[in-house]
């Protein structure tokens, strides 16, 4: 199987299972199943916020912060917009290891900075998260 | 009536609505969600301009990741000509989504105003090449391996490409991705006629391909979003249910659709959400 087989395999499956969780997530907490973090009928004050206020006012996490907050609603959505963003890292890691079975090197390494780049994005580093 | 004095569930499934249409159109018309997203919900809706670019991405980003796969597997998008592209657009639009949540809300307003004008002149101008002709490779494009055969099931023949000019390429994926993490906007409007025209890659496979860019260079800049905390569910949940639910009727209605007509209707829309979002961010019209 190639490369790009492979890559769409892992591609299919991630996506799947990443909106899977948020549809899931976002209808526990749009239907009060699970307990929001700010009561929804307040979150017309909230959204009309430039960022920074809206991060002051509502002490919402940012970086990683938001896992310690699993038990709240509006968090449990992250993990599905979380995995979105992991399913594109995946797939690289999972073609890395072909590429250099076949001595593509130029290719891998393509492979390795991307995903150094994408995990960099995603660390919280750049943004200022913790 | 106040935006502010209405229910707060009136906005999700107002939302929820909106981008179902958009996804009907977007999938007619051949964009990305992204671009007609991030003006119209930012000009029209409540929601503060921060949050729409990060529900703007990864409305992007969903649709880019849900088309790969087919893609990918019928070999309408070429993974060894993205790859080395992506690259570069993702670590501009990292620069992009920084430099667009640093930058006064009114400047990028109006930036976004004036780039959505601009997408629908070029969208109104834009030529295609089935075919380009005349491609001569270039050095680096070869050593890059970006060049291959896909199938074409429409004339059911195989189709060589090659590609040329790829240093510039690299320049004007850099400047996609700026502006792609600057706006939240899928940048599919500007990474065919970069692949098409400026590669001389054919057409089809440049929609494949950008739809794989998209999803490479949106995850970067997404990240930026969400770590910054300007992701809120009660936005970016409803509108990727919506416009992925849109995009299945789209397709379906893909073959009856007139497509010359749907092509007016997104520059007409992309005219009047860009003059909003260009009066907006001038104080014209808030």
């Amino acid at each position: 199987m190639s490369d790009q087989h492979v890559y769409a395999r892992w591609l299919d499956w991630g996506t799947r299972i990443s909106l899977a969780v948020l549809i899931a997530a976002f209808l526990a907490y749009v239907f009060g199943l699970a307990p929001a973090a700010l009561p929804l009928a307040e979150m017309p004050r909230f959204w009309t916020l430039p960022l920074e206020r809206y991060l002051a006012l509502s002490g919402a996490p940012t970086g990683w912060g938001w896992l310690p907050m699993l038990d709240k609603g509006e968090y449990q959505n992250l993990v599905g917009v979380a995995l979105l963003g992991l399913v594109t890292v995946v797939c690289y890691l999972r073609v890395l290891p072909l590429l250099l079975a076949r001595r593509e090197r130029l290719q891998a390494a393509i492979v390795a900075a991307q995903v150094l780049v994408l995990l960099l994005a995603a660390s919280g580093l750049l943004a200022g998260g913790h | 009536m106040e935006a502010a004095a209405l229910p707060w569930w009136i906005w999700p499934l107002a939302l929820f609505a909106v981008t179902f249409l958009l996804g009907i159109v977007a999938v007619l018309a051949g964009v990305g969600g992204g671009v007609l997203f991030v003006p119209i919900v930012g000009g029209f809706f409540p929601f503060h301009l921060d949050f729409v670019r990060g529900a703007g991405l990864l409305l992007a980003l969903s649709g880019a990741l849900s088309a790969g796969p087919a893609l990918l597997r019928g070999g309408l998008a070429s993974l060894r000509l993205a790859m080395p592209l992506a690259v570069v657009g993702s670590i501009t639009s990292i620069g992009g989504a920084l430099l667009g949540l640093a930058l006064p809300t009114s400047f990028v307003q109006t930036a976004l105003g004036v780039t959505i004008l601009a997408i629908a002149a070029l969208m109104w101008q834009s030529k295609k090449s089935e075919r380009p002709a005349g491609v001569r490779p270039d050095a680096l494009g070869e050593a890059l391996h970006m060049h291959g055969v896909y199938h074409d099931p429409a004339s059911g023949r195989d189709v060589e490409w090659r590609v040329h000019r790829t240093t510039a390429a690299f320049f004007a994926f850099g400047g996609i991705g700026v502006l792609a993490g600057m706006f939240g906007l899928g940048a599919g409007w500007a990474n065919v006629p970069v692949f098409n025209l400026l590669m001389g890659v054919p057409l089809k496979l440049s929609v494949g391909t950008s739809g794989f860019l998209l999803s490479v260079i949106d995850t970067s800049a997404a990240w930026i979003y969400i770590n910054r905390g300007a992701v809120l569910p009660i936005i970016v949940a409803p509108s990727i249910i919506g416009v992925m639910l849109g995009a299945k009727i789209g397709a379906r209605l893909l073959r009856v659709a007139p497509a010359a007509t749907v092509r007016r209707i997104v520059i007409a829309l992309l005219l009047v959400a860009g003059a909003r979002a260009l009066l907006k961010g001038l104080g014209w019209w808030n």
